[in-house]
């Protein structure tokens, strides 16, 4: 038997006959099933558990619970595990965090000699000087760092996220929470219950035989109310219209999951955390709160001392006193509601050994339990915009009245709201879950009118619910938070009442000035245990009141979450067309193009465009944007949103045109084909696909709803493959029989409609983005692998492969069509692009017209348009030199400096012409055709380059287009 | 997770939508200046309280519509029931 | 020789004033001070009824204004007015990044000048801010992202600021916690890297200022909100607006006249400019962060990922820090959102699977003022006398020394300096936006 276990206790949640053995600090023990880490250290007779943060003094238990901020540990590759509570398991590999080179004999302890000069913000006043000096000062500070150890190469672990609807969430199952969940989930209201610890019942669970059986009682009733029970979970966050993060730990979603739930009517029953007290010695090993002493002793059967001083002001305290007694455990009871305090605990080696009264007895103890008030864990309500308010007889927060509307449907009851007996606690719960399941009766019918589509509404909206709920009392209790000595208030970041006093002095005033200047309630606890001390402290040193000072604001999560919950399973897929399986047979090496997998190649883009500009060439040009437009006022729309004109382009042509944003900044460009009198078929970028369809929607339905038009996006209804080569025709001509593909039947920028390889229903353009001869076809998305084989399998003898999105890309630069997004930035308007002859001012409206009209015009009273940069060919003079695309181009200034007038946008070696060619945006003077520009190298060297004539390196009259 | 209350859909979740921005009329592209078209480009109101303000439901109807917003409280007041016919303005 | 600002104030430019403290920091004077308090870094008193400026706003901008106006130009008849705490907006509330790896020369020269002098703050204002200066790497995760970071890079490094473009290895070297493997959905081609960036203790900076500040006459009033501002002669019907010039501010510890008002506040840059009758081009989002627990230091440099959306560091306390793009509802409401933590986690573990253990402890929001073209709006204003510091979007940390300074000369002469003469309102109507907008959509 370990040390410290007593034995068998009627309330005590271990399994005796069922050891577990582990490890602490790599030395074998063993605990029992149904301990936590922490009950288990302490029965085997553990006394320290962690160092603390900045003076690495010894740490033992103080709660025994989640808030515990002195038993953070390591359990193998998970840092900061809350030992009083993760239940143990056999084979954990359990270690102290922040101690070197032992938790019992810690080397940084040294620091404590310094202690007089690290106060709060030291690090503030010193270091400044040398300035070289403080890197070096940094890394030592840095390995001081306090928490566990995390390994970036362990192995992530599968976390599911789940969504729940339930009408009453109740956060707490507590007798309060547990008796308003049974009362809801009778009203009719489907109810999720959540427990943060491992069972239901809250305190009852370490109370009297009469309290646990009541706790027993409630937990039948919530079981067979239907109430959904989580335990081991926790609502960590509150946000609008009661949406909720709730974290399940260890159940059926793996080590944790988020539950995401819109809760009609949130019950917050959360409890009451105790609060410490501060005095000179209160973070010795040995000194406990009174909830924390009742836990061990009652749930796990551990000593937690043999000779203890009870420092208690309330009943829990009392209650404690008692069972340590019944344990056999000497206990001192001091009654502080007699007005003794305690002034400090000393002992030899961090230990306790005697506690000193502030009447100046000295009492021998090896524990110290302290019962000095509550802390309401008012968080949720405040993130509903409750606000804390503090009652001074009752020395603790209570919610105050709300201040927003919606907070009708946050509800609270238990110990947050009011004190009670155990049934005035019940009833009061009882009555908060039957006016929260009328709420929700009301929310829900609410919710069903608001749903146009919704079934026919089930009878009249149920009467609002009044809140006729008796209040809880509230029992006078004395004010205790600091001693007439200082101690540590926030003992996970080691600050202490000094810190804090002496902080005010220095003008750091109010609560949040003095949190960030000290860092009280930054760590682990989150303020759920020291806020409330840092709040008196501070009362005390600027002689005002705690409601004058107020609290600091609860920030979600009410407690840590993982970073795997949280983030679940990533679910941003990537899209594919119907081609995907035949490019990967092909050997297709795969580039990420937006949120498309495409072919970048096949293996040599260079072969695979002396193929097109020789023979024929296939490429799936899938994730073009297509919107199919069809109306009589189709014309109109595109009027509307492309610079160029439409109303007279005639059935079977096609267009190319740029559409601008209405500050004249290039949006995106395509071609447009109108396929019959009233029907378009629309191109847009790959990238810009999705955008435009909300672009176009918005014009449509905002600025002309009375327009005769639908716009359907067809992008993934249709597979695109554009056939390109000199030899196009005869391999088309070969698969297509109800289409005369002839040049003077079938011309340069026509559409046609047709069966290609015996698939009914293809679009087909006659367009040429790489310069060459080429069809695109818009094949029906079912039929594109078959449409693809053909093509292949018909054009073998031509010497037909498929190309991919590099070789397009080395075609499209050496023709100089510019790629928006790329060629074009965020301020590139349309002239930059050299589009002046498409924009066609004369019409009265189109996207961006006034701005174009001043770009091309000048500004109502100034001289001349602003001089907006120009899109220029580049061909370095070295032709063998491809300077990366983002180099700058710079010109010498009259001062001798440098000056950056403009950059490559699109750079690649030719293969058609053997050199290098760019694309490069200079400004305006600088840009004159036969102009040298000077490229500065990603290596830092010069580079000469001319500026060519026409933006199409090849073939700029566009004659191999045309054949 | 604020809901949105969308005239046709019913309240959804605001990732379901996207804020277009505030309601704003757009000047006559033929006849304005300079100054009243950047204004109509650039310039918000940006109050902490009402708002006229256009939404798009993005994952639910497809449709745009007016509501009134306080964008200090996150609260949402006369939802317009049925088509819109109010002019929102992209930008 | 004097000159007569904008203010009205006899201005000393040139001769820089040193703070005198009535106690200077220093390791010795540490120890022998022992347990005694140290005295009060600011000092609180009555509001008086005149100033020569008054600045709205006791944030980093706000003090850092104050502090240039007295050191640089000798004006120190100041007032620092907020209506909470000083810091208590975004200045507390960001994720304390600095750099200078911007993408126009315009926005590099200005950044750059801001790290220059955070770089030398600790020993200008006798308050260790405790930079950091560990590189910063802006990850890219596209071919296209690449392009950008390349043109940062050659812009950077064209105007003297250490920037480069690295590939995987070279990341993995660095920040070995990365994955760089290709085999994630955002696979990680290469970074911009930018060695003179880092983190600082943000509250610290604002502390540094408002004790220098004080120390050479400037006062502080917290709690002080400004209800509305006084002008005369404006074209609107209240005499408000364009035209007009300012003459003081109303607050709820009464009226103050003052020939020069400075708006710098972030999240209320437009309610205060209304109340000079001003329409600005800003929207107002929040934007969130977060911190973990700590755990021992495994992330030597500040990572940021454009595309994901996240950029994180890990504080000397072992924490890490993590922020985001800002929220895409415009709002007021600093509750922030569930989504959020949710967003990023998935994008953190995408580029660090295995932090998958640690725990988020706390998030947050501030506010930001979006501007279109993702920069700020600096310099004088229509109304007479009313000068902005606002539109500062995610990056107003980072350059408040710099608008400080630059505002500061600004407000003392008369004259637009030329490092802000980019940022300045009224480029929107006259049509020439900032082209930050490509690379600071990204921010951080």
């Amino acid at each position: 038997m370990s040390p410290q276990r007593l034995p068998a206790r009627p309330g005590e949640v271990i399994d005796r006959d069922r050891a577990l053995a582990f490890t602490w600090n790599g030395r074998a023990v063993s605990g029992l099933a149904g301990d936590t880490i922490a009950s288990a250290l302490a029965a085997g007779g553990c006394r320290v558990f962690s160092r603390s943060m900045k003076y690495h003094r010894p740490r033992g238990i103080l709660t025994a619970d989640y808030w515990d901020p002195n038993t953070l540990l390591q359990v193998g590759e998970e840092p900061n595990v809350r030992a009083g509570h993760r239940l143990l398991e056999a084979g954990m590999a359990v270690s102290a965090q922040n101690a070197w080179p032992s938790v019992r004999w810690d080397a940084k302890v040294l620091t404590n000699l310094g202690g007089r000069a690290l106060s709060a913000g030291f690090y503030y006043k010193t270091f400044m000087r040398p300035r070289w000096l403080w890197p070096a000062y940094e890394k030592v500070l840095a390995r001081f760092a306090p928490g566990g150890v995390i390994d970036a190469g362990s192995a992530p672990r599968r976390h599911d996220k789940r969504y729940a609807h339930p009408d009453v969430v109740v956060a707490g199952g507590g007798p309060a929470g547990l008796a308003a969940a049974v009362a809801a989930a009778r009203a009719g209201a489907g109810v999720l219950l959540v427990e943060h610890e491992h069972a239901l019942g809250g305190h009852l669970r370490w109370g009297t035989k009469h309290e646990r059986s009541i706790a027993a009682a409630l937990a039948d009733a919530a079981q067979v109310a239907g109430v959904e029970i989580l335990t081991d979970a926790t609502v960590t966050g509150r946000w609008e219209d009661n949406w909720l993060a709730i974290v399940e730990r260890g159940g059926a979603g793996g080590p944790e999951r988020l539950i995401k739930a819109r809760a009609k009517v949130l019950v917050v029953a959360a409890g009451l955390i105790e609060r410490p007290y501060v005095f000179a010695g209160n973070d010795r090993p040995g000194v406990m709160l009174s909830q924390g002493a009742r836990r061990l002793l009652n749930l796990w059967a551990v000593r937690p001392g043999s000779r203890a001083v009870v420092w208690s002001a309330n009943t829990a305290g009392d209650a404690a006193a008692a069972d340590l007694e019944a344990a056999g455990v000497a206990v001192e009871h001091v009654d502080a509601r007699a007005g003794c305090t305690v002034a400090a605990a000393q002992g030899r080696r961090g230990g306790l050994e005697q506690v000193v009264l502030s009447d100046g007895t000295r009492l021998e103890a090896d524990l110290l339990v302290t019962a000095a008030g509550w802390t309401a864990p008012t968080s949720l309500l405040n993130m509903a915009g409750v606000r804390p308010r503090y009652d001074p007889a009752a020395a603790r927060f209570f919610p105050a009245e709300p201040d927003v509307p919606e907070a009708g449907t946050v509800l609270s009851t238990g110990g947050i709201s009011g004190d009670g007996s155990l049934d005035e606690l019940v009833g009061h719960g009882e009555a908060t879950g039957r006016l929260a399941a009328a709420r929700a009766a009301t929310l829900a019918h609410r919710l069903q009118v608001a749903t146009a589509w919704a079934a026919p509404v089930d009878g009249r909206e149920p009467p609002e619910a009044p809140d006729e709920r008796t209040p809880l009392g509230r029992d006078p209790h004395p004010e205790l938070y600091r001693s007439s000595t200082d101690g540590i208030v926030d003992l996970s970041e080691d600050v202490s009442s000094r810190d804090l006093r002496h902080g005010a002095a220095e003008g750091f005033d109010s609560v949040e000035l003095v949190k960030r200047w000290t860092t009280a309630t930054m760590g682990s606890a989150q303020g759920k245990l020291e806020t409330v001390n840092t709040v008196a402290v501070l009362a005390d040193a600027t002689d005002s009141t705690i409601s004058e000072v107020g609290t600091t604001t609860w920030r979600p999560p009410f407690a840590p979450v993982t970073l795997g919950a949280l983030a679940g399973r990533m679910f941003e897929p990537v899209r594919i067309s119907s081609l995907h399986d035949l490019h990967v047979a092909a050997g297709m090496t795969p580039i990420q193009a937006g949120q498309w997998i495409r072919p970048e190649h096949y293996g040599d883009p260079a072969a695979e465009v002396r193929n097109v500009r020789t023979n024929v060439g296939i490429i799936d040009v899938s994730p073009l944007g297509k919107l199919d437009i069809q109306g009589p006022d189709a014309a109109d729309l595109l009027s509307l949103l492309y610079v160029n004109k439409w109303r007279r382009l005639a059935a079977g042509a096609v267009r190319y045109g740029v559409m601008c944003a209405e500050d004249g900044v290039i949006l995106d460009d395509g071609v447009t084909g109108r396929l019959g009198e009233d029907h378009y078929l629309m191109s847009t970028t790959s990238s810009g696909s999705g955008a435009m369809e909300v672009w176009i929607q918005n014009w449509l339905q905002t600025e002309h709803p009375d327009w005769r038009v639908r716009v359907t996006p067809v992008t993934d209804a249709y597979t695109s493959i554009n056939v390109a080569g000199p030899r196009s025709r005869t391999l088309l001509e070969r698969l297509v029989d109800d289409v005369d593909l002839g040049p003077e039947a079938f011309k340069y920028m026509q559409v046609r409609r047709g069966t290609v390889a015996g698939v009914a229903g293809c679009v087909m353009w006659r367009i040429g983005f790489t310069g060459e001869l080429s069809y695109e076809l818009h094949v029906p998305a079912g039929f594109g692998p078959h449409v693809w084989q053909a093509l292949l399998a018909a054009g073998a003898d031509l010497g037909v492969a498929p190309f991919g999105l590099e070789a397009q890309r080395i075609m499209r630069l050496e023709k100089g069509h510019f790629i928006v997004g790329q060629d074009t930035d965020a301020l590139t308007k349309a002239p930059t692009a050299g589009l002046e002859r498409l924009i066609k001012l004369d019409k009265p409206d189109f996207c961006g017209r006034p701005e174009l009209q001043w770009a091309l015009d000048g500004e109502p009273g100034a001289e001349d348009p602003e001089a907006l940069p120009r899109l220029v060919a580049v061909q370095p003079t070295d032709p063998a030199y491809v300077p990366p695309e983002a180099c700058q181009i710079v010109v010498a200034g009259s001062d001798g400096n440098e000056r950056i007038i403009g950059r490559i946008t699109s750079s690649r070696f030719s293969p058609t012409l053997e050199r290098s060619i760019c694309l490069a945006q200079v400004e305006a003077a600088h840009a004159a055709p036969e102009g040298t520009l000077t490229i500065v190298g990603t290596d830092g060297r010069r580079r000469s380059a001319l500026i060519i004539a026409h933006h199409a390196h090849f073939d700029p009259e566009g004659e191999r287009l045309r054949v | 997770m604020l809901l949105v209350p969308c005239p046709h859909c019913g309240p959804r979740n605001s990732a379901d939508l996207t804020l277009v921005g505030e309601s704003e009329s757009r000047p006559d592209p033929s006849a304005t200046t300079p100054v009243e078209w950047r204004a109509y480009l650039y310039e918000e109101h940006n109050p902490a309280g009402w708002t006229r303000e256009t939404w798009y439901c993005r994952l639910g109807c497809g449709r745009f519509f007016v509501t009134e917003r306080h964008r200090g409280q996150n609260r949402f007041r006369n939802p317009p029931l049925g088509a819109p016919d109010e002019s929102a303005r992209r930008r | 020789m004097a000159r007569r600002g904008t203010g009205g104030a006899e201005v000393q430019p040139g001769r820089r004033r040193r703070p005198r403290y009535p106690a200077r920091y220093s390791a010795a004077a540490l120890l022998l001070r022992g347990k005694r308090p140290w005295p009060p870094i600011w000092r609180s008193g009555d509001l008086r009824d005149s100033y020569d400026v008054v600045i709205v706003g006791g944030g980093v901008h706000g003090l850092a204004t104050a502090y240039y106006l007295a050191s640089n130009w000798g004006i120190t008849n100041v007032a620092v007015l907020d209506k909470g705490y000083l810091g208590g907006g975004g200045s507390g509330r960001n994720t304390a990044i600095v750099r200078s790896n911007y993408l126009t020369p315009d926005g590099v020269a200005f950044y750059d000048r801001s790290v220059q002098l955070y770089e030398r703050l600790a020993v200008d204002l006798n308050l260790n801010v405790m930079f950091s200066r560990r590189g910063h790497l802006t990850l890219a995760h596209s071919d296209g992202a690449l392009r950008t970071m390349r043109w940062r890079a050659e812009v950077n490094k064209h105007q003297g600021v250490d920037s480069e473009v690295i590939g995987p290895a070279e990341i993995k070297r660095l920040v070995p916690a990365l994955d760089v493997t290709g085999a994630p959905r955002y696979p990680i081609l290469g970074a911009l890297h930018h060695p003179p960036g880092g983190i600082i203790r943000h509250d610290a900076v604002v502390w540094g200022y408002a004790r220098a500040a004080a120390a050479l006459g400037v006062e502080m009033h917290q709690n002080t909100e400004v209800l509305d501002i006084a002008t005369s002669g404006g074209s609107g019907s209240d005499g408000k607006g364009p035209g007009g010039r300012v003459t003081g501010v109303r607050t709820n510890r009464g009226d103050v006249s003052a020939p020069v008002v400075v708006n710098c506040t972030a999240g209320w840059a437009s309610l205060i400019a209304a109340m000079a009758g001003l329409r600005l081009p800003i929207s107002t989002h929040p934007l969130q962060a977060a911190v973990t627990e700590p755990v021992k230091m495994f992330l030597p440099a500040v990572v940021v990922s454009g595309s994901l959306h996240v950029y994180v560091s890990q504080t000397d306390r072992g924490e890490l820090v993590f922020g985001a793009a800002v929220d895409p509802l415009a709002t007021y409401d600093t509750g922030g959102s569930l989504a959020f933590a949710e967003e990023l986690s998935g994008h953190v573990l995408q580029l660090m699977p295995g932090l998958g253990r640690m725990r988020l402890l706390r998030q947050w929001s501030g506010l930001c003022d979006m501007t279109p073209d993702y920069s700020p709006i600096i310099g004088p204003t229509p109304v007479d006398g009313f000068h902005c510091d606002v539109g500062w979007g995610t990056y107003g940390f980072k350059a408040a020394p710099v608008a400080g300074e630059q505002l500061a000369a600004c407000i003392a002469s008369g004259e637009t300096p030329d490092l802000i003469e980019p940022f300045t309102l009224s480029r929107f109507a006259e049509g020439r936006l900032v082209g930050e907008k490509g690379a600071a959509a990204v921010g951080h």
